[in-house]
């Protein structure tokens, strides 16, 4: 498992969504990545009832890179804490058999998908956001396999980013990966990052 | 007649059979009836057998007598006619017995009334005294019933005889039920029904193959084996209680042989048989309980069959680039271009043709008989033993609560978030047939490997090649250490390599520290080893140099100069005497059998003094080397050779050096 | 997982298993209880009957955990209101392996001639750190011990003789306080629904272990109303 970097995309005005994935597609090719099937993260969140006191909610996420696991990110109660449970697929079963207490949030089904790419010891994956029926924006995935220290890999990993991402890869790294600059990140580190990002798309209407 | 006593109401009829008369029956049995008769036949002819005693209107007299009334009508009816035809003649006869008739009836009716009312008459049954004959045949059947009875019974009687002479005279191991505990101890056993069932199939071992091997035990009771028993007393150790019956299909000998081969040529064989040979050739007797053999025989078949059918499975699924072939009772995968492996199962029961022209075949190629290797038949036995392991050995889940079935990585891919890799990793599962093909590729690099060592130590004779292969290996790693020095100069340069043999490559550790990958080509490893060869004379000729205080001038592994090498750079150093008057200049490359050494000194000889240049430095000039033709110098070797040239010219001082 | 496909997303994938039966849910379950003199004779008669006799029973060590989930507020419904258990168990001796998340459905003891107790289950491998998940959640912690044993298997099925152990005040796995004199005797199949063949082979079983353990359907709103 590498370090795992989350870059929103803007959408250029008087493009589409599949468009931008087009460019991006080819920008990557040409540095040399192989095209090597397609991916997806799903994000659903529950909340819970009113009779179980101050409101909580569970963020269920699907990575198909991990397709054996389910990452249950649990927001406290209490404040900015977050319970970060990694367990096997029939954790979704149990969520349904908690129905009583916690219920899914009508139309906020949001996931990212799209091709996945190859390249030497990085992995590029290009998704598009949507929500339920509606397009959100897209996100690029760059996952450098060889290394989990951020602090060891950041600069390649920008330089690369920079080669087909262009301008909108800033030098510092993001702020999830600055705070955890020297320590060792796992797959539950890219799911965080997701979380943030789907959770900012939520907050947002139209295109980011 | 018996209702007739009880109960009047009872109707008793007298009809004619409804059938015809047969009149004749046919060969194939068809029955051929006589015509029926017409009404009027039939009336006259019932007529005629009736005796028409009594007149007709006497007839209602015995109203009570009801049981008569079928006959009585028939008489009405009978009568009726024959009052019809009173005026014919022929009829007279029937009128009177139908007559005498009705007078019998009467009387019989008047009897019946008197003891039915047992007034004035008992009817009593009459004892009647049976025929001689039947008594005689009943006698005569009794007497052939007891007699059966008697043969069962002495035949039980000399059975029980036989046992009990048998335990009285036999020792305690020739008792049956000892026996029984003793076979139990080894096999499985069970009892259904009245038969003792055992099984030697691998089952409980973890086999998943579809033959059962259920073997039925019983006791050996054969008089035959008893009479010969008693004749030969030095036998009775060999003779068994227990008779042992085998399904038919895992009789004989069987054994799987792998053979490689290049084309023709045998390059080894392996013959996988779980008792060897020992078990063919080991002679019954000599075993405390014959029913082993038999049974492991047995084992042995079904252990091959199951073997051989998850090679063939296996052979049949595996997506090769040149695809493995099964034709009847043999597997061919291809190992190297032109090199196969193939599988034989060989069974004595099915093919003895076979096996002997096998036999014949092997005979030719006497230097693969002798090759015999066990590693093949060995990992053939651990693979399918692995897989069988693997089928029982379910991991144990922990805690208690989870469910069985996963292995322990796969209960980690969940909370760990294993990717996809990973688990694609886990379920990769390596067949039998692969890992025995890798195996026979590894067995034949490694043949290939020690030919060329061996051929090269026997080519060249200086230096000495040695090469020392570690004991310890795995079926597909082995390691072999070269050692490239001089005789008796050991001490001064050993040049070591190690070749790590692999399955379809080479790994060549150099001294320096270079790896070299090989394919799986001999020339490639042979040109290495003659590299390193010229390069060890160079080396050694340098340190032998130094020993000896001459001086290394200059030295190259890889020379640009002299004629172009065919492979590799040949390899040369100059060195200088101590005086530095004689220079000798070594070159070898990897082709030349031996190092060419060229001598140069000074002063000239050619020149006696020169008449320009008199000072005594021109005089220092060298001369052109020359060629030394060392085949001439005394010594085993060419460091020896070498060694009494430098001491030569070092102490030749030159004349004029003063 | 082939990766040329289009990714399924989960939920699809979870609900097509589900309706294919292919997901073990059920678990078919026989308890008894043996005491300590006899525990021995059972466990060599365990060992005989069992796979792998040859490498011996597997000991277990685990330590459990059991939440409950209840809604606070009075206004809910009477369903609402029902407690929603969950046991978290791990492996003390083990510690490499991933915690177990366990919910159990209500045990249905079903006909008479329905042999063994049926029970929905779904066996979760997690994280440690569940325990604060799941407090988080909103889940109280209602009875903790600890369960020591031997484990054996006979095909699907898993037979584990164990004893109970109160936890020590000072929670740690060394304090251990032994509940009864005896021997808690499970046995349990674990299988996607609709296999009831499966409760006749654990029953055959039972009855092989008659002589030394009564394995029966224990029925546990009964022995709540006892107590």
């Amino acid at each position: 498992m590498g370090v795992i970097v989350l870059q929103l995309f803007a959408v250029p005005e008087g493009k589409s969504g599949p468009q931008v994935i087009d460019i991006l597609t080819k920008r990557v090719t040409s540095l040399g990545g192989v095209l090597s099937g397609s991916f997806m993260v799903d994000c659903e969140t529950y909340t819970s009832v009113a009779s179980l006191g101050a409101t909580r909610s569970v963020h269920l996420l699907h990575n198909s890179e991990t397709p054996a696991s389910v990452f249950a990110l649990l927001e406290a109660a209490s404040g900015n804490k977050t319970v970060a449970l990694v367990a096997d697929n029939l954790f979704d079963l149990l969520m349904l058999k908690l129905s009583n207490f916690y219920q899914a949030k009508k139309q906020t089904k949001i996931e990212s998908r799209g091709p996945r790419f190859e390249a030497g010891d990085f992995l590029v994956k290009l998704g598009s956001v949507t929500m339920g029926p509606t397009f959100k924006g897209i996100l690029v995935e760059v996952e450098y396999q060889a290394c989990s220290l951020p602090a060891a890999c950041w600069d390649l990993i920008r330089e690369f980013m920079q080669g087909f991402l262009g301008g909108c890869v800033p030098s510092t790294p993001p702020q999830y990966i600055q705070n955890r600059f020297g320590d060792m990140l796992g797959p539950i580190d890219g799911i965080n990052q997701y979380l943030e990002q789907f959770n900012a798309f939520r907050k947002t209407t139209g295109i980011r | 007649m018996e209702d007739f006593f009880t109960n009047n109401s009872v109707c008793v009829s007298v009809e004619a059979p409804a059938e015809n008369l047969v009149q004749e029956i046919a060969y194939d049995g068809q029955e051929v009836f006589q015509l029926p008769l017409t009404l009027s036949e039939n009336l006259t002819k019932q007529a005629h057998k009736i005796d028409w005693i009594k007149r007709e209107d006497d007839d209602n007299d015995d109203d009570t007598h009801s049981a008569t009334v079928t006959t009585e009508k028939k008489v009405e009816e009978d009568s009726k006619k024959a009052d019809f035809q009173t005026s014919s003649w022929p009829w007279d006869s029937v009128r009177n017995k139908l007559r005498s008739a009705l007078t019998e009836v009467c009387v019989l009716a008047d009897v019946l009334v008197i003891a039915k009312d047992k007034r004035y008459m008992v009817l009593d049954p009459v004892q009647q005294e049976q025929p001689d004959q039947r008594q005689l045949a009943q006698l005569f059947s009794k007497k052939r019933g007891l007699t059966a009875a008697a043969n069962i019974l002495l035949h039980g009687a000399e059975r029980l005889k036989i046992s009990q002479s048998d335990t009285a005279r036999a020792k305690s191991n020739q008792d049956f039920h000892l026996e029984l505990l003793r076979l139990r101890q080894s096999w499985t056993l069970k009892k259904i029904g009245n038969s003792i069932l055992g099984d030697l199939s691998y089952k409980s071992a973890g086999s998943r193959f579809y033959q059962t091997g259920i073997f039925e035990v019983t006791k050996s009771e054969d008089p035959d084996q008893e009479l010969s028993l008693e004749t030969t007393s030095e036998n009775q150790s060999k003779q068994s209680m227990i008779k042992v019956t085998i399904p038919p299909e895992l009789g004989g000998t069987a054994y799987i042989q792998v053979t490689i081969q290049k084309d023709q040529d045998i390059l080894c064989t392996t013959n996988v048989n779980l008792l060897h040979t020992s078990l063919i050739h080991s002679d019954p007797s000599r075993d405390a309980n014959p029913w082993t053999s038999k049974l492991e025989a047995a084992q042995n078949v079904l252990f091959c069959k199951e073997l051989f059918s998850q090679l063939a499975r296996e052979a049949v699924q595996l997506q090769a680039a040149i695809p493995h072939m099964v034709v009847g009772n043999q597997i061919t995968a291809s190992l190297f271009p032109g090199i196969q492996l193939s599988i034989h199962f060989q069974s004595s029961y099915s093919a003895g043709v076979d096996k002997r022209q096998l036999v014949s075949n092997n005979s030719t190629s006497l230097v693969a008989k002798v090759d015999h290797n066990y590693i093949l038949e060995h990992s053939l036995h651990q693979l399918l033993r692995q897989v069988h392991l693997n089928n029982v050995g379910q991991p144990v889940p922990h805690p208690s609560s989870a469910p069985l079935g996963p292995t322990k990585r796969r209960r980690l891919a969940g909370p760990h978030a294993y990717d996809r890799d990973e688990l694609l990793l886990m379920t990769k599962n390596e067949s039998i047939l692969e890992q025995i093909i890798r195996q026979g590729q590894h067995v034949v690099l490694r043949l290939r490997t020690m030919f060329v060592i061996d051929s090269i130590a026997r080519e060249i004779r200086d230096p000495l090649i040695i090469s020392h292969w570690n004991v310890l290996n795995s079926p597909t790693l082995s390691c072999v250490k070269i050692i490239i020095m001089t005789h008796g100069y050991d001490t001064l340069q050993r040049t070591a390599l190690v070749v790590h043999v692999g399955e379809k490559t080479l790994k060549c550790v150099c001294r320096d520290g270079r790896v070299l990958q090989m394919s799986y080509e001999p020339q490639e490893l042979r040109d290495l080893i003659l590299c390193q060869i010229s390069q060890h004379q160079i080396n050694a000729v340098q340190s032998l140099a130094r020993f000896l205080g001459w001086h290394v001038a200059s030295s190259s592994a890889h020379l640009g100069l002299g004629p172009v090498e065919p492979l590799g750079n040949a390899s040369s150093c100059i060195l200088s005497s101590p005086s530095g008057n004689r220079i000798l200049s070594v070159r070898c490359g990897p082709q030349a059998a031996q190092p060419q050494v060229y001598l140069s000194t000074y002063p000239r000889h050619d020149t006696e003094k020169n008449k320009v240049l008199t000072d005594i430095r021109w005089e220092q000039l060298n001369t052109r080397y020359e060629e030394v033709r060392l085949e001439k110098i005394e010594g085993r070797n060419f460091l020896s050779r070498m060694e009494l040239l430098m001491a030569s010219l070092t102490c030749r001082l030159p004349m004029n050096w003063e | 997982m082939a990766g040329n496909q289009n990714p399924i997303s989960a939920i699809d994938m979870l609900t097509s298993a589900l309706r294919s039966n292919i997901i073990p849910n059920q678990e078919y379950l026989l308890q008894g209880s043996v005491i300590d003199s006899s525990a021995e004779v059972l466990h060599n008669r365990l060992r005989g009957l069992c796979d792998a006799a040859e490498t011996g029973p597997e000991t277990f060590h685990d330590h459990e955990m059991c939440f409950s989930l209840k809604a606070s507020s009075p206004g809910g419904t009477p369903q609402q209101q029902q407690s929603f258990l969950l046991r978290v168990r791990r492996a003390l001796d083990h510690p490499e392996y991933p915690w177990q998340l366990r919910y159990l459905g209500q045990p249905e003891l079903g006909e008479k001639n329905q042999p063994t107790v049926l029970r929905s289950c779904i066996d979760i491998a997690c994280t440690p750190n569940v325990v604060e998940f799941l407090s988080e959640l909103g889940c109280r912690i209602e009875f903790e011990y600890v369960l020591k044993g031997y484990l054996f298997r006979k095909g699907r099925m898993k037979v584990t003789m164990s004893k109970i152990f109160r936890m020590g005040q000072a929670k740690s796995p060394d304090s251990l306080e032994a509940m009864t004199g005896s021997y808690l005797v499970e046995l349990s199949l674990l299988a996607p629904s609709g296999q009831d063949a499966v409760a006749d082979e654990i029953k055959v079983f039972a009855e092989q272990l008659r002589p030394l353990v009564h394995l029966e359907k224990i029925d546990y709103r009964r022995l709540q109303s006892y107590s």
